[in-house]
């Protein structure tokens, strides 16, 4: 091996340029579909080169070829097919559709490979099967379609975040998303979001309109990302969006839709007489008289007796059935020298709950211009604006708008005696809430680049680009005299304007040569800078005229704050790969990244990555095995880092101002210096195995993984008692090892019935390998600790209820006869042991249907609504009560696991307890997708080209143990915190219709 | 063969990248530029100030561990952190306990520092005397910290200078209960000469340390030196006197009278967190928790409470709860934190009388707290009668503030009035993660 590359090296240096040189003719051909029809926009490619050409509207394409040259035809949609040039110069090839994804074209890192030659382990998705769930985001839409990528929504709005992990967590402090890349734009994926909306933060991928999207490639293993060096740690997904065809008839899609949204289930809560009853029971359980029971008659001081007490229903009132709508109109051709994609679209969802709505606006233009046959220029834009009305959606009682719904006793009335808002438990009169909540913000964003490529030989291009990813965060909260928040202030009011400018300068360098009929090495070279600089601005008012004065100009009391800061990366890269007959597939990559938040002589960075493959399919002794088309296993090892999502000045020590005194100036050190800080590093190894059967009718993959971070950047807590909490260190080695598989297949062909499934399903095991302190989560019912998973729960576990006292019985862990925190034990992850999805779409004569299920299994959730719901008494009147309290202890004999209701002893006082640690498993019924073509026959009497109707429905159904209405859920966008459940909305069920037309 | 890749970036593009790579932090300044002048300085202790009043500390977690405790105030939010107090089954990893800790020892690093910085500092701006007085306000409030330190958890570790690397201050083991007030009294004793006798209620003068020390003595029954100091600010009549009524301390946005010796001011741009804990929803707070009903009926017996009931109303019907206003102005979180008043030093004196045997001295220095609040004249004549009309007025006059559990713990009758035996209980524990964190720190037994 080591002497083929060798050689290769020799010939590419004596010879590659020499062989470019050779006299070359014209060819000349028409690409067709099976059907006959010509096909246009087909790309046509000279083998191992960058020289091609498309074909025009009649399937035509000329090019410049010698005989026996190979060109390598390809076109989305169909198999991708290489023809040898004979002796004459016409070529007529006809194009079969292609049965499944084996042999579409990949995007990997600055580049493209046939998926027959990967290397890496890369998993494609096609923008046009995900787009129909009707979600903000494209990272939601890929829930369950891709093997090894977990994604998971916190809440039932639209817009807000996700938990997204590509094979694991790897990171505790620094970041667990993956690295984003649009058109080769490095994008923003942390929300500017200040103004709090109670743990949530807005997903700024929701500034992307699905629709643009062509297609979205995830990269998952070393080889596959470390090209991408220090920010792929966590895999890396590469966005491309849609662009014109050269030498194209001008063509006008249209897609609308509309539709609605509204919540399958809602919590079970207790009337106002069982919630009497409940707390009459506890108070004497207390052993306090039952003479002075609080629910006792009015007339004896009380507050009258349960059967007296009445029940309102404040769910009902909180949510709606919401309304969705998505325009999108794109215009998309292209002549000899020119493509262009121009789109422009709209799309609105309103939240089941109410005040929450997401919308946006976007246009997007995609642009390409050969200057001369060697000289190319290009850009590509997207520009949007989304538009959020927020409500408090979480943790935290005041503004809260489902807490106050969920959580405020059902027997407390909505008005005063006096006719003014009641207001109850620390919560706000939910009507004030519906009525008042003024949340909204406006998220300006432009992603674009422009690039110029010179092709210096016909196998050597040089790429330079600049890119911009530009986000304004726009919000404004008004809180006036009829809520909590602005009662006593008189109104308040806050504006936040937060900027975020990412500016990318990258260099390429790419060289592709094939020697004799063997041997193809392909050597990229680059280099990028990188920018990111954010500001935020922010001011509060309070006082105001009336609640007719909203904006701060007129608040009497004002404070105000700016802020900026900035890191900078530096980084170099390289690849080479060999492959010698399409047989033996070799590739390594180096990259080596500087970041400004490490302190001199810690800030390089160099991440390396080396693969195999061998093409088993090519040898002689499989070459007559038909029913295989297919067989491939491969193997790499690469190192890749992790600084995101760290401070910007980590390995500082520093003094902060604002720490005032009155009015005075005032400032505190608020972190240690440590210069030492370097990247954070994960190690992986990944074997996978491709398989194609029966003519790629069929197609398996399947992948092992293992890896390993070190010198994890953690915030290790220091003993407070010097004066700081944590300081900044590489501490600590996590692993995640897992198998993936995915196999797609198309089970039935014949007499116009198409049927295809698609089924992925992922296993990863996660283990805090060293950590030398236990680390709690933003929640810390969640425990990070040498030996466990992440988002192992830490908790206090429930062996039974005592059948003869009702009384819950602890698990006394080290048997010293009293629970107290040495008896807390970690009990169950909120990481997922499986998860995956199955699509069947089926296609008969214009009809077509998709049903798409994602599932996860063994994943805990903490439901923290149940623990405020069962608190057997303890908090009386400020928290309301669920069904599943009525199913306490009562009497000797009772078997149940809900202890008898008291407001002393253990009981209900001891948190957080294994009681409410959930199995978070799931089936859902992702989306089902029913459409119908009409045929070409009557349209084109209106001239139409194409016409589709469909319905779409999703979330339809949902198979799940937990006992909340959605176990996919978590109350905070805060990382460290998973499968946590409180105050947040479930996922909507939707269902709408739509038209796609194409003039 | 790793370090070989180490050659790779372009040596020529190095010293390019070097300057892009240096990017300063603009919101924060390096350490080598906190106290370097006077104005530094003095923006130092302004921060002293405010790690003093912060939410952790006097600003609301602090105190609430003592009132929380003290069996009078009752949970009534949703938190566990104050069910775990109000129902004395506090845990290791309780969160108000937590904070608290934290909130201490970060004033005392602050104190620390300007210890360790202020006397080298050559900026003529910065006058000796002004030097000597930043040393004694960091030696008075070190002084405080470890006070509340050693009350609520007994001895703690003593770290006496500031921290620059995680190294420093470590392997610290605990100082006995004795040895950590012995620092209070070092540090109340160094401050004092160090500071001018102005009188400043919102910052610590000489009288203030004679304040604190008037109460360093009574928690260490030296009665007579606890009288001597108390003597000292009740003598000042004409800077400091009872407020009358009750509620001319605190009512009508009331700040900095005659009735406070040491308060912490907050302003919109610092802010005390108590309000948000004790008003009801409609006066924009969460009422976590609230007086309860045997609180209520002593603050509302005009023989018990007089015109104390100020510091209590009640919500709109049909609610009627009753809710603590001692922390309600607008803007929101401007109320004073009360850390010293002349009241307890009255009834600091009176106790220290009463042991020595002056119990008239004694009974007149109790009539003259009870004589503001317009109840009647007590008549005790033996010292147990006195000292348990002391206590008694003490649950009334300072319910809200840092008083009733260390009171009731520092004289002995914690399982009399509260009927908690378990002696193990009447210390804090020490925060779980602290003990996971320092290999030198021991827990608390019990917990």
């Amino acid at each position: 091996m080591q002497k083929l590359l060798f050689a290769g090296v020799i010939w590419l240096l004596s010879y590659g340029g020499l062989l470019a040189q050779s006299t070359a003719s014209h060819v000349s051909g028409t690409i067709r579909t099976n059907t006959g029809e010509p096909l246009p926009g087909a790309n046509v490619v000279l083998k191992n080169q960058t020289k091609g050409a498309t074909t025009d509207a009649e399937g035509h394409f000329t090019l410049e070829a010698r005989a026996g040259d190979e060109v390598v035809i390809s076109a989305i949609g169909y198999q991708t097919t290489p023809v040898k040039i004979g002796s004459t110069s016409t070529l007529t090839v006809t194009l079969q559709e292609s049965a499944s994804q084996l042999s579409e074209v990949v995007v990997v890192g600055y580049g493209t490979q046939d998926r027959k030659n990967l290397v890496g382990s890369v998993s494609q998705v096609n923008a046009e099967e995900i787009k129909n769930r009707p979600v903000a985001s494209f990272d939601q839409q890929l829930q369950g379609r891709a093997a090894g990528v977990q994604v998971a929504a916190n809440t039932g709005v639209p817009g807000d975040g996700i938990f997204f992990r590509i094979r694991g967590t790897t990171s505790i402090n620094a970041s667990n998303d993956p690295l984003y890349v649009v058109d080769g734009v490095f994008v923003n994926n942390l929300s500017l979001q200040k103004i709090t909306t109670q743990g949530q933060s807005n997903n700024p991928l929701a500034d992307i309109n699905p629709a643009d999207i062509e297609s979205i490639s995830i990269l998952k293993d070393a080889e596959a990302t470390a090209i991408y060096g220090a920010r792929a740690a966590n895999g890396v997904v590469l966005i491309t969006t849609k662009r014109g065809s050269y030498n194209s008839k001008t063509k006008v899609t249209l897609n609308a839709s509309v539709g609605q949204a509204w919540a399958p289930k809602l919590w079970d809560l207790v009337t106002g007489p069982e919630h009497a009853t409940i707390i009459n029971e506890a108070w004497v359980n207390d052993g306090k008289p039952a003479a002075t029971r609080p629910f006792r008659p009015v007339s004896e001081g009380g507050r009258g007796l349960p059967e007296e007490q009445p029940t309102y229903d404040r769910l009902s009132d909180i949510f709606r059935t919401g309304a969705l709508q998505n325009y999108d109109v794109a215009v998309s051709g292209g002549t000899k020298q020119t493509r262009f994609y121009l789109g422009g679209g709209y799309t609105s969802q309103q939240a089941t709950l109410r005040t929450n709505d997401f919308s946006r606006a976007s246009f997007k233009l995609n642009l390409d211009q050969d200057i001369t046959d060697k000289i190319r220029i290009g850009t590509s834009n997207i520009f949007s604006q989304s538009n959020r009305t927020n409500a408090r959606v979480g943790d935290g009682p005041q503004g809260g708008i489902l807490q106050a719904a969920l959580h405020t006793p059902t027997y407390l009335p909505k008005f005063n005696t006096d006719g003014t808002y009641a207001k109850w438990a620390g919560f706000d009169n939910l009507d004030v809430l519906i009525n008042n909540t003024d949340m909204h913000s406006t998220s300006t964003r432009y992603i674009g680049n422009i690039y110029g490529e010179y092709d210096i030989l016909s196998n050597l291009k040089f790429r330079s680009s600049w890119s911009i990813d530009y986000n304004d965060y726009n919000e404004y909260e008004y809180w006036n005299t009829l809520t909590n928040r602005g009662s006593a202030s008189k109104g308040l009011a806050t504006s936040s304007v937060s900027k975020n400018t990412i500016w990318i300068n990258e260099q390429t360098l790419s060289y592709r040569q094939t020697f004799g009929s063997l041997h193809t090495v392909g050597v990229l070279a680059g280099n990028t800078f990188q920018g990111n600089v954010s500001t935020q601005t922010l001011a509060q008012g309070t006082n105001f005229p009336s609640d007719a004065f909203k904006q701060i100009a007129s608040a009497s009391v004002t404070t105000s704050s700016s802020n900026r800061n900035q890191y900078n990366l530096a980084s170099f890269f390289g690849r080479i790969d060999y492959n010698f007959a399409r047989k033996y597939f070799f590739e390594a990559s180096l990259r080596a990244d500087a970041s400004s938040k490490f302190a001199q002589g810690h800030r390089w960075g160099y991440f390396p990555s080396a693969g195999v493959a061998w093409q088993l399919k090519q040898e002689n002794f499989l070459r007559d095995a038909t029913f295989l088309s297919d067989l491939k296993i491969r193997a790499s090892v690469g190192w890749t880092g992790n600084q995101n999502g760290i401070d910007n000045y980590a390995s500082r020590g520093l003094w902060g101002g604002g720490n005032n005194y009155q009015d005075n100036p005032g400032t505190v050190p608020v972190q240690l210096a440590n210069p030492e800080l370097k990247w954070e590093t994960t190690r992986q190894t990944n074997v996978g195995l491709n398989v194609g059967l029966f003519n790629n009718r069929i197609g398996l993959e399947i992948n092992a993984y293992s890896k390993y971070t070190y010198d994890l950047l953690l915030q290790v807590p220091l003993a407070q008692s010097s004066g700081f909490a944590s300081i900044y260190r590489n501490d600590g080695e996590i692993s995640n090892r897992g198998l993936e598989f995915a196999i797609n297949s198309l089970n039935f062909n014949k007499s116009g019935f198409q049927w295809n499934t698609s089924f992925n399903i992922a296993s990863n095991v996660n283990r805090i390998e060293r950590l030398s302190i236990p680390v709690d989560a933003s929640y810390a019912t969640e425990r990070m600790a040498e030996g466990q998973p992440f988002h192992a729960f830490f908790v206090y576990k429930q062996l039974y209820v005592d059948p003869k006292t009702g009384d819950a019985v602890y698990e006394d862990v080290n048997k010293d006869g009293q629970i107290t925190v040495a008896d807390k034990q970690f009990y169950g992850s909120a990481l997922p042991k499986l998860f995956g999805g199955l699509n069947n779409t089926f296609s008969y004569k214009g009809f077509d249907l998709s049903v798409f299920f994602n599932f996860s299994s063994g994943n805990k959730v903490f439901n923290n609504n149940r623990f405020f719901h069962e608190s057997g008494g303890t908090r009386d009147d400020r928290r309301a009560i669920n069904k599943n309290q009525l199913n306490r202890w009562q009497k000797e004999g009772d078997i149940t696991d809900v202890p008898r209701v008291m407001t002393i002893g253990n009981n209900y006082n001891l948190s957080p307890t294994s009681r409410f640690v959930e199995d978070g498993s799931f089936i859902r019924l992702n989306s089902v997708v029913f459409g119908y073509t009409i045929p070409k026959a009557i349209l084109s009497k209106v001239g139409i080209s194409s016409a589709r109707v469909y319905y779409n429905g999703s979330n339809l159904w949902l198979v799940s143990k937990y006992q909340g209405p959605d176990p996919e859920v978590n109350v905070t966008g805060n990382p460290t915190t998973q499968g946590y459940d409180l105050g947040t909305p479930p996922q909507p069920r939707t269902a709408q219709f739509g038209l796609n037309l194409t003039l | 063969m790793r370090n070989t890749f180490k050659l790779i970036p372009f040596l020529l593009l190095f010293t390019g990248c070097q300057k892009f790579l240096d990017v300063q932090p603009e919101l924060q300044v390096d350490e080598s530029q906190a106290i370097t002048n006077a104005s530094t300085a003095e923006a130092a202790v302004n921060g002293l100030y405010n790690r003093l009043g912060s939410d952790g500390y006097y600003g609301s977690n602090y105190p609430s561990l003592s009132y929380l405790s003290g069996g009078d105030i009752q949970w009534t939010g949703s938190q566990s952190a104050p069910q775990e107090i109000t129902s004395r089954k506090l845990t290791a990893d309780n969160g108000y306990v937590g904070s608290a800790w934290q909130a201490i020892y970060r004033t005392i690093l602050q104190a620390n520092y300007l210890l360790e910085t202020v006397p080298a500092l050559t900026d003529p701006q910065l006058t000796a005397d002004r030097k000597a007085q930043i040393q004694g306000e960091a030696y008075a409030l070190r002084a405080l910290s470890y006070f509340d330190l050693v009350r609520g958890w007994g001895g703690v570790q003593l770290i006496l200078k500031p921290t620059y690397t995680p190294s420093d201050n470590t392997g610290i083991t605990r100082s006995s209960v004795d040895d950590t007030y012995a620092q209070v009294l070092k540090d109340l004793t160094a401050a004092e000469p160090l500071l001018g006798t102005t009188t400043n209620r919102n910052k610590v003068t000489r009288k203030t340390v004679w304040a604190l020390r008037s109460r360093y003595h009574l928690y260490r029954q030296e009665w007579e030196q606890a009288e001597t100091y108390a003597s000292k600010l009740i003598d000042d009549a004409t800077n400091y006197k009872l407020a009358k009524p009750y509620n001319a301390f605190f009512a009508n946005n009331a700040a900095a009278t005659s009735e406070s010796i040491f308060e912490i001011a907050y302003t919109n741009s610092f802010k005390n967190g108590h309000y948000n804990w004790w008003l009801p929803p409609a006066l924009s707070g969460r009422r976590e928790w609230a007086p309860n009903a045997n609180l209520v009926t002593l603050l509302n017996n005009p023989n018990v409470g007089g015109n104390r009931k100020e510091l209590i109303a009640q919500t709109a019907p049909p609610g009627n709860l009753w809710y603590g206003k001692l922390y309600y102005r607008t803007p929101l979180g401007t109320d004073p934190a009360y850390v010293i008043r002349i009241a307890e030093l009255y009834l600091i004196r009176a106790e220290a009388r009463a042991q020595l045997g002056k119990t008239t001295t004694a009974l007149a220095d109790l009539n003259a707290v009870r004589d503001r609040a317009g109840v009647p004249l007590a008549q005790a004549s033996t010292k147990d009668a006195l000292l348990l009309a002391i206590e008694a007025e003490r649950q009334v006059e300072f319910p809200f503030e840092t008083d009733r559990w260390f009171n009731l713990v520092r004289t002995g009758r914690v399982a009399a009035v509260l009927g908690i035996t378990d002696a193990n209980k009447y210390v804090l524990p020490i925060p779980n993660s602290e003990i996971l964190a320092d290999k030198a720190l021991t827990q608390n037994k019990g917990y």
